[in-house]
């Protein structure tokens, strides 16, 4: 594992040093800024309206640093012939995978923390209550964000970035919808549908921005249950991948 | 494990699908050939020939179409033969947002070794990139990178060196160091094999030379088997449409029948001589394609 270890400070140090990853951070923080500058109807309306809207903002900025991150890692190396040393002797194609990954997802994590204090400094400009459950919210988009990394990556293995993204944007979109929206889309086939959103992943169990919105409590049990889901599931698209790739020729 | 060669290829055989499904390519076709301990063994052949092809499927890059590949009688994705590996890839590339020395140390750690910056400092000026330890990779030129990629793959002091057209974009002072330090791991112990089209070094440095042509082996053995099957003479005459002299080599067999003709058409034989036979017209014999 110290081979994974080092590769994934290797590619956190390399996406540290990229544009990418400050160009989407600075987005993400110019989106949340400017929705706190939106008018609202009355003080007690804007608390709610921030933090449903922030936290909003985060989600898409974790999809949005998935793809900005991930989605060119795997393509780039391969073209740029970077991957060749890196394959042929010190590390397998597991090593590879996983260090690119864990690498990914640790700077995606410290850039949505930052979005996430973002958003606090943001309340306390506009002297507004911190949810408790709002870091726990954040974890949570953080998860989901690492499954979407994982997609990513799953996709990078046979397409090209400009593919990655409209795929992993409507799998985002889909793992949003419920069963009977889902069904929705086609509505002669109802059985097949269902099935179809069983297996497709459930993202909406890392949304709890309504409830934090109107001052519900979040039992913690539900926390680490939606967090055991995302990390199973991000290690089944992780699998998928590996598969995908260790079936490769790398010419 | 000692008598066992370092790589064994058996039958070798690779086919690329084409693109759009129509049938495949065949890229190397029935190559059969080893790599001994403590030899040097040039792999040469033209372009497209299939030498990465077979270099990618004794690393694992590609998996075999048919045959087998054995490194030290162990599969090539076992992960302690891979650590015995030094690799040199075909126009190799790195991050560029890194410099020498955090590439250096980054390896190190991913292969577990337990060397110190002092190390690779020591290793960088071995291969003449003393200066640059701290300059990222992004200012290098193409030579300097691939005296990175020397400096990456001799760091964990491999027992074996794959190197696939390790001099191309070097300038002949660099190709003679790089020769030097392929020279000096071969009496260290490692074995080499090293992909050229640079024939000179190859014969320079070689102790055996695999030829390759159409994805298959053309011939293989010694410097001293290859170079020294016949001999070869070069004779000067004078040319009665242009009154200069022209050479022609031809072989020993053919020689006084050559001669007798040269005799009989009038022609003034300025000199014979023995002509040293190089790697060159072995290739060029070999692979069915006459200088002339």
């Amino acid at each position: 594992m110290k081979a994974v270890f080092t590769f994934s400070l290797m590619t956190l140090r390399m996406l540290f040093r990229k544009r990418t990853l400050w160009g989407i951070l600075l987005v993400i923080l110019l989106a949340l800024a400017g929705i706190a500058a939106v008018p609202s109807f009355d003080v007690s309306n804007q608390g709610r309206f921030v933090l449903d809207f922030g936290l909003f903002g985060i989600e898409v900025g974790a999809l949005l640093l998935a793809l900005g991150l991930a989605a060119n890692l795997y393509p780039r190396d391969r073209e740029t012939r970077t991957l060749m040393p890196l394959i042929a002797v010190p590390l397998s194609r597991w090593q590879y995978l996983l260090g690119r990954f864990f690498g990914a997802a640790l700077i995606q994590a410290a850039a949505l923390l930052v979005t996430c204090l973002g958003l606090m400094l943001i309340l306390l400009f506009h002297k507004l209550p911190i949810p408790g459950d709002l870091l726990p919210a954040t974890l949570l988009i953080i998860v989901e964000g690492w499954f979407l990394l994982s997609t990513v990556f799953f996709f990078s293995f046979f397409t090209s970035p400009p593919l990655n993204w409209p795929l992993t944007t409507m799998l985002f979109i889909v793992s949003q919808m419920s069963v009977s929206e889902f069904v929705g889309i086609l509505p002669s086939a109802p059985g097949l549908m269902r099935a179809v959103r069983m297996l497709l992943p459930h993202a909406d169990v890392f949304h709890i921005k309504d409830p934090i919105a109107h001052g519900f409590e979040i039992e913690p049990v539900y926390f680490l249950i939606a967090i055991f889901y995302g990390l199973c599931y991000s290690a089944f698209m992780l699998s998928v991948a590996l598969a995908v790739f260790r079936g490769r020729d790398l010419k | 494990m000692a008598d066992v060669h370092p790589i064994q290829v058996i039958d070798l055989s690779k086919q690329f699908p084409r693109k759009k499904g129509l049938g495949t390519v065949q890229a190397v076709s029935g190559v059969s050939f080893n790599v001994q301990q403590g030899e040097i063994v040039g792999f040469i052949g033209h372009n497209g020939a299939g030498k990465t092809t077979t270099i990618k499927c004794i690393l694992g890059l590609l998996k075999l179409s048919e045959g087998k590949i054995s490194l030290w009688g162990g599969a090539p994705a076992d992960s302690k033969i891979r650590k015995r590996i030094g690799y040199i890839p075909e126009n190799p590339d790195y991050d560029d947002s890194f410099t020498p020395m955090e590439y250096l140390s980054m390896f190190a750690s991913m292969r577990g070794l337990s060397g110190v910056d002092e190390d690779w400092m020591k290793l960088l000026k071995r291969v003449g990139l003393a200066r640059w330890e701290t300059t990222g990779i992004r200012q290098f030129s193409k030579g300097m990178r691939q005296r990175m990629s020397l400096a990456i793959a001799l760091q964990s002091n491999p027992d074996l060196l794959i190197m696939d057209e390790p001099t191309g974009g070097l300038d002949p002072i660099a190709r003679k160091e790089f020769r030097e330090i392929i020279i000096e791991e071969n009496r260290r112990g490692a074995s080499v094999f090293l992909s050229s089209h640079i024939l000179s070094d190859v014969e320079t440095i070689c102790n055996r030379a695999v030829i390759l042509a159409g994805g298959k082996l053309m011939a293989e053995g010694s410097m001293e088997d290859l170079l020294g099957e016949e001999h070869l003479y070069r004779i000067t005459v004078v040319s009665r449409k242009t009154g200069e002299e022209v050479e022609e080599t031809i072989p020993e067999a053919d020689l006084q029948n050559r001669i007798d003709a040269l005799r009989r058409d009038n022609l003034p034989i300025v000199k014979v001589e023995m002509a040293l036979k190089s790697l060159e017209d072995v290739f060029l014999a070999a692979t069915g394609k006459d200088s002339q």
